[in-house]
Order: C-alpha cells, then sequence, then structure tokens
C-alpha cells in the first residue's frame, strides 16, 4: 500500500485535517494544549500517519481557499489595495462599464487607468499601443504608492505583447511592484480576465503567509513531507506556482468535497448533493475528478478565468440520470480535507485557434496538450503519468468560419522521487 | 397558474429587476454563446434602467404609424463582445448616424433579433435614446444573417445601416439588394474587433405591423422567469412547453464534437461541427446534432427529427440550465429540446431563406412529411 496522504482544509476560525491512508479516512483532531491552528493541526496530522504506517506520510495537500475567500469579503482584512490597467481601444463611458461588476472585485480596487491599444480573439491589432498615455499612467502610478497592479488587455491571451510592454512601463516606474498580468491565464471575457488578475494581486501577501507557514510547520517535523496546495479545480500545484498565481486556490473547496465524497463511497463518477446554507445543492464527479466550469462564483458576482466546480441548487427529488446519487455527510469540512488528500496534480488551458483543416485542427489540439501537459508536470505530476482528462473543441458561433475554443484537462499522478521534489 | 408560476403575459415596461430574466430567455432562443460577457452586460444595462428608469415596452400597434423605428443588434461573435465589452456609446452613434443621413429622429428601438446579447442591446438604446421600445422583432430567435428577417421578406430594406464597432469606427452601408449588405458588413466586424453595434432596417412602425414578429420581448422575459424558477429539468421541460410549444426529443450523453463535418460555406459564420450525442434510455438511439452558430438539424439513428427554422437548443440536465454551444464538453448529460419557430419561416420563401438547404442539408423538413 502507497503511503498515507494528509488533507488540510484551512478555515477562518481553525483548521482540519485528515489523513487518508488507502479506502480508510481518518478525521484528525488535535489534543490539548495543541492547538487548532495550522500549525497543530499539522503537526497532529503528521503524527496520525506515522501511526497508521510506519514511513508516515509523503505529502500534505492544503486548501487555502476558504481563508482567501473570507479575507476577501472582509471589510476589515488587511488585503493590499489594487491598481487596474486595462488596455483597450477607447475607454468606458458608462460608469458601469469602467468597473468590475462584483463589488467584493471593486472593493478591493484602489485606482483604475486606461491605455489605448489591444488586440482581437486572435491577435490582431486593434489599436497600437498608447505610449505617451502609458508614460503619463506609470508616472501617476507611481505617485499613488500602490504597488499591487492588475493589468488586462483585450486580446492578450492570442497576442501578449502590449499588456507586457504595460506591465514593464509600471515596473520600472514603481521598483518593486508586484504586478499581475492576464494572459498568464488565458480564458476569455475581459470582465472575468480582470476581476482574475484583480484577485491575483489582492491575495498575494496572504497566500504567502499562509504558505510560508505551512513550509516552516512542516520543516520542523520528523519526515520529509511536503507542501501541495489544492487549485479551484480540485487539482493541486506546488506552493513556488500558487505563490505567483494565488487565484489558483481560489474556490478549491467545492471541488475537493465533492472529490472527498465520492471517494468516501467509492464512486469514480457520481453527483453528489452537498449542504449549503441548510439547503441541498449538486455537483458532480467524473473519472474521480470534479466536475468543473467557467462559472459566475456566486459569493463574488462575476465569472473567473479559473475553473471550479459549479453546484446547482437541487430541487426535491434527486437526478443524475444514469449516476448514482450521494447525500454527502454533515461533517464536509472533513470531505474536503479527503478531497485535498486524494487530490492529484491538474492543469487546464482554455483558449482561442483559428483552424482551416482537420490537420490543422488537429495540430492545434495536439499543441495545446503538450502545453497542458507540461504545465501538470509543473504542478508536481511525475513524468509518464498524466493523461489528458478531457478536451473539447467546439467552433465559436458567430465567428470567422475556422474559429474555435479548446479546453484541455490534464491530470496526472504525484512525484514522489526527489526530482520532484 | 400553478404551471408558469413566472408567467406574467404581455409587459409593459422593462425594469433593472426583469434584465436576469431577459438575458436568461434570450439565450433559450438563441444558446450560441456562454457566460463569459453576463456579468458586464446585465450590470451595465441594469444600472441604465436604476439611472434612467424603465423602459416602456410599446406594442406596434399601439405607435402611431408614422412614427419611424430603427432595429439594433450584435452583429459578430458574443465571444469577441466578452473579451471586448463596449465603451457604452456605440449603439446610439449608430443610431445617430442614420438619423443624420435620413434626416429624421427615431421615436422607438426594435430588435433585429429578440434572443441573445443582441435582445437586452436594444433595451439600452432605448434607455439611452429615452424613447420606447417595439414588442416586436425580426427574427423570433436568430438566424445568421442580417437579411434573415421578417422585414425583408416583407419587401423593408435593411439599410442604409450603420455598424459601430468598440474601436470608435463605423461602416454605414447602402445597397440596392438586402442580401449584398450582409457580404459587404463581415470583413468589416473583423477588423473593427469582431463584433459591433448595428442599427439597420430603419422604417415606419405602420410597416413594422405588418413586417415584424410581435410580442417577441415579452415572450423572452417569461421564457426567462421559467428557466429562473427552477433547476429540475422535468419542471422545466413541462413549463417551457406550456409557453413555447417546446418539447423534449431525446437525452443522452455527448459523446463526440467534430468539427468540418460538412461543407463549408464561408459566406455563413462559424463552421460546420457536429455533436454526437449517445441516449440514455429510451430507444438508446444514436444522435447527430449538426451545428453552425446554431443548431441546424438533429438526427437519430441517421433520420432527421428536427431542422431549421425549428429552434433547437439543450438544456444541461446536471446544472437544470441552458447549455450553450461554446461551452459543451464531451460527457455532457443534456435534453434535446426543440421549438416550433414563428410560421413565417415555415413559407416557401422563409425555407428557401433559412431552412435545412440553406445550411447544406438537402432533406426535406420533418414538419412538412
Amino acid at each position: 500500500m502507497s503511503a498515507p496522504t494528509i488533507g488540510v482544509s484551512l478555515r477562518p476560525e481553525r483548521a482540519y485535517a485528515a489523513v487518508v491512508h488507502g479506502a480508510t479516512a481518518v478525521p484528525v483532531e488535535p489534543v490539548a494544549p495543541a492547538r487548532n491552528d495550522a500549525d497543530g493541526v499539522i503537526a497532529a496530522a503528521v503524527a496520525e500517519a506515522r501511526r497508521a504506517a510506519p514511513q508516515g506520510a509523503d505529502a500534505v495537500t492544503v486548501d487555502i481557499a476558504p481563508v482567501l475567500l473570507d479575507a476577501l469579503l472582509r471589510p476589515d482584512s488587511e488585503i493590499p489595495p489594487v491598481a487596474v490597467v486595462r488596455v483597450v481601444p477607447r475607454a468606458a463611458t458608462d460608469p458601469v462599464l469602467a468597473q468590475s461588476p462584483a463589488a467584493a472585485v471593486e472593493r478591493r480596487v484602489a485606482g483604475r487607468w486606461t491605455v489605448g491599444g489591444g488586440h482581437d480573439l486572435l491577435g490582431n491589432e486593434l489599436r497600437p499601443l498608447d505610449r505617451p498615455g502609458l508614460a503619463r499612467i506609470a508616472a501617476e502610478l507611481a505617485a499613488t504608492g500602490i504597488r499591487h497592479v492588475a493589468v488586462v488587455a483585450a486580446g492578450s491571451q492570442a497576442r501578449p505583447a502590449h499588456e507586457r510592454e504595460v506591465a514593464d512601463a509600471i515596473q520600472a516606474a514603481v521598483p518593486g511592484a508586484r504586478i499581475s498580468v492576464a494572459s498568464d491565464y488565458g480564458g476569455q471575457g475581459l470582465t472575468a480576465r480582470e476581476a482574475t488578475v484583480v484577485l491575483d494581486c489582492a491575495l498575494t501577501p496572504l497566500a504567502e503567509r499562509l504558505l510560508d507557514r505551512c513550509e516552516r510547520t512542516l520543516a520542523r517535523l520528523p519526515g520529509d513531507v511536503r507542501l501541495r496546495v489544492a487549485r479551484g479545480d480540485g487539482g493541486y500545484s506546488t506552493p513556488s506556482r500558487i505563490r505567483v498565481t494565488p487565484v489558483m486556490a481560489f474556490g478549491a473547496t467545492d471541488a475537493l468535497e465533492l472529490c472527498g465524497a465520492a471517494h468516501l463511497a467509492g464512486l469514480d463518477d457520481c453527483r453528489v448533493l452537498l449542504d449549503r446554507d441548510g439547503s441541498p445543492a449538486a455537483g458532480e464527479v467524473r473519472h474521480r475528478l470534479a466536475v468543473v466550469r467557467l462559472a459566475e462564483q456566486p459569493q463574488l458576482g462575476t465569472e473567473l478565468v479559473v475553473p471550479t466546480a459549479a453546484l446547482t441548487p437541487e430541487p426535491p427529488g434527486s437526478r443524475g440520470g444514469d449516476v448514482p446519487v450521494i447525500r454527502a455527510p454533515h461533517d464536509q469540512r472533513l470531505l474536503a480535507c479527503v478531497g485535498a488528500a486524494i487530490a492529484r496534480p491538474a492543469s487546464w488551458l482554455d483558449e482561442v485557434a483559428f483552424i482551416e483543416s482537420a490537420d490543422e485542427l488537429e495540430r492545434v489540439r495536439r499543441d495545446a496538450e503538450e502545453r497542458a501537459t507540461a504545465m501538470v508536470m509543473a504542478n508536481g505530476a511525475a513524468p509518464g503519468t498524466t493523461h489528458i482528462a478531457e478536451i473539447s473543441t467546439v467552433a465559436v458561433p458567430y465567428s470567422p468560419s475556422g474559429t474555435v475554443r479548446i479546453r484541455v484537462r490534464v491530470a496526472g499522478a504525484p512525484d514522489d522521487t526527489p526530482a520532484g521534489r | 397558474m400553478s404551471g408558469t408560476a413566472g408567467y406574467l403575459g404581455a409587459m409593459a415596461s422593462i425594469s433593472a429587476e426583469d434584465v436576469p430574466a431577459l438575458y436568461e430567455g434570450a439565450k433559450f432562443y438563441s444558446p450560441a454563446v456562454g457566460d463569459a460577457g453576463r456579468s458586464s452586460v446585465t450590470s451595465w444595462l441594469a444600472g441604465l434602467l436604476e439611472r434612467n428608469g424603465p423602459v416602456p415596452l410599446m406594442r406596434v400597434e399601439s405607435v402611431a404609424p408614422d412614427t419611424q423605428c430603427v432595429a439594433v443588434c450584435v452583429l459578430g461573435s458574443g465571444s469577441a463582445m466578452a473579451d471586448l465589452p463596449p465603451a457604452g456609446d456605440e449603439f446610439v452613434l449608430a443610431v445617430r448616424q442614420i438619423e443624420r443621413l435620413q434626416k429624421v429622429r427615431f421615436g422607438a428601438v426594435y430588435p433585429l433579433a429578440a434572443a441573445t446579447i443582441s435582445a437586452l442591446v436594444p433595451v439600452v438604446t432605448a434607455a439611452q435614446l429615452g424613447v420606447p421600445l417595439l414588442d416586436a422583432d425580426g427574427m423570433g430567435r436568430t438566424f445568421a444573417l442580417i437579411h434573415h428577417t421578417a422585414m425583408h421578406l416583407a419587401g423593408v430594406s435593411p439599410t442604409p445601416l450603420v455598424a459601430v464597432g468598440p474601436t470608435g469606427e463605423s461602416v454605414l452601408v447602402e445597397v440596392l439588394s438586402g442580401p449584398r449588405a450582409d457580404r459587404m458588413l463581415r470583413a468589416n466586424v473583423d477588423t473593427v474587433g469582431g463584433w459591433a453595434a448595428l442599427a439597420a432596417y430603419p422604417v415606419d412602425a405602420g410597416t413594422l405591423r405588418r413586417a415584424a414578429l410581435p410580442g417577441t420581448m415579452s415572450r423572452i422575459t417569461n421564457v426567462g422567469r421559467v428557466l429562473l424558477e427552477t433547476t429540475d429539468p422535468e419542471a422545466l421541460v413541462t413549463r417551457l412547453g406550456a409557453i413555447t410549444g417546446c418539447r423534449r426529443v431525446a437525452r443522452g450523453r455527448i459523446a463526440e464534437l467534430e468539427h468540418l463535418s460538412r461543407q463549408n460555406d464561408v459566406t455563413i459564420p462559424a463552421h460546420p461541427s457536429s455533436l454526437v450525442v449517445e441516449e440514455t434510455g429510451g430507444l438508446g438511439r444514436q444522435l447527430r446534432i449538426e451545428l453552425r452558430s446554431e443548431i441546424v438539424a438533429v438526427f437519430a439513428d441517421g433520420a432527421l427529427i428536427a431542422g431549421a427554422p425549428d429552434l433547437m437548443c439543450l438544456l444541461d440536465v446536471s446544472r437544470g440550465a441552458l447549455a450553450t454551444l461554446d461551452s459543451l464538453e464531451p460527457g455532457d448529460l443534456i435534453d434535446v429540446l426543440v421549438t416550433p419557430a414563428d410560421a413565417v419561416w415555415y413559407s416557401p420563401e422563409g425555407m428557401e431563406m433559412v431552412g435545412l438547404a440553406s445550411h447544406g442539408i438537402p432533406l426535406e423538413h420533418p414538419r412538412r412529411r
């Protein structure tokens, strides 16, 4: 049997953990005087894993999403103010279009600027970058004292040149600025892409503090237990990746609870009913992965370009058609811990391409698969273990013939070798 | 009326509270585009309606016959619009250009197609101009080209028309023959960012009484109310059927998405693709769903069971919500819903313009057998 794995769910009020060893999942409760914060719970879980198997646990996967969400929604949290720079052909003429539709996002925005420029979805330039305007904005931004900057340019998924030039100019004007650029995430929709990089900037210091603390705790404990961080899609990534892209950890809990419930039920494919504020909400698991989508985040009021498990209110009378339905037990914190413990490295890619033949489509698909595979290995997958969990290519409606949207999801097995540490 | 608790019938105005239902109903009548731009567009419209007040929604018959009216819609890709949202003045700029050209003042706005984002932007335009919105449109759903309208069939010219892109650039088109307008516009739309605000079909209300499809804005809002009421697919299909005539022809899991699966006619946006669905339960049939920018035909074990101009859409059974064509994934469990289009599209002229043959499928329509 392989080594036990540990899943930890960091909540604002305390931390929870479970040790999973084969089909067994044991909730961990620190014994007084040990604390029930991250340090105490991780230490107790590592000790519990040693009791389960002499070699102890290989890894701890931590879900930091509840703490990130709490900090984002709490007005008095210590989240840094963020400056937003949009690169579009024209500035918005309507005040609503000039800002994020999500109050939780806009609350973190301390200043907004628009630079003329941008590309279309296929990377064709719509307007040359307004360099004199950029110079003025960089100087203004430097004078504000804001040090966290989100940059989003129209069409930067296809051609990031304008976005990078803006980021470089701001970095030069504001040394030490933490800049997040939308092209790092791909995806579609300026609003969703902008919200993603705003959260990315805003959550960086908090994510760093959380992960530093977890790593220090593990370093003090016996054995060589590595830290992993749960992603919104229910997979995991490395702490170093999440430190630079903390928004990838946002919204992980739902997917972890779905996978945890399926694991405890011994099912690879099922529909899971979770309790949400006293009402049932449903999600699905296919091939041991949570079904994830790019959907509006109910607590945020806007979409992001990182996928999460979109739960649906479940009306009376179960559905699911041809898959079994599980009503999850009440302690969903345990489910999140189990889901984290069994998480696998994962990656997701969502982009638009142009094809003129079936051969070209095949080439574009292969290229996307290869890049998503490289990403999953960067997230901690062992070479040779990766597989394409999902791939879809759809024609983009009302776009020029040949425009396709490609989404690829790749999963792998943990790289437990010393090289993978 | 327990089966359709959200049904309100004909509406007299559209307010900010109606926007979510308007959006969902508009998606039913054109399930092409996903929600990447949803929060941006709905917030914009709701903000306008809160600031400027509700937009009066008037039957064409209740407007003076000599009232000058203009149709507006989004031309091009919803995905492009999501990635490059409007600055906010594009639709008004397009309308004002036609006013200057024709030396008229438009007294009402109407949707060219009361479906997808194109159902929301006429409300935006009416709110910005301070004029009523007509409860009528040109398609009753969405078709691919701008002359695929009841107005065109009634002899109304789409031109002069103006398209204003998110870049602020504009194109004025005047043609002798309606079908040429679309061809002239497409290349320009790609150049200005993939979408443009279109103002077209300037015409008096008296002509629209015989040329436009009535009641379509009220209809989509009522459909949207039903869609927002429940996520139970059984209840949804029953309630939708009561107000739209839709029926479920199959339920199954998506097995495959294929591209360039038919002869490509590049004058129509989006290349042909196909969806293979394995029916769960029932007869266990294999469905083949032919796509363009909309669903154009549904085959079951090789037999045609529905086709354009029928409105065909997909319901994601797991979520109890409409599945848009740009978000389909193998493994999704879907209901295939078929709704009759407005009667004008089953006329010989309508069928010739938007029927199966126009999509390269030269088969007799199931409703004509």
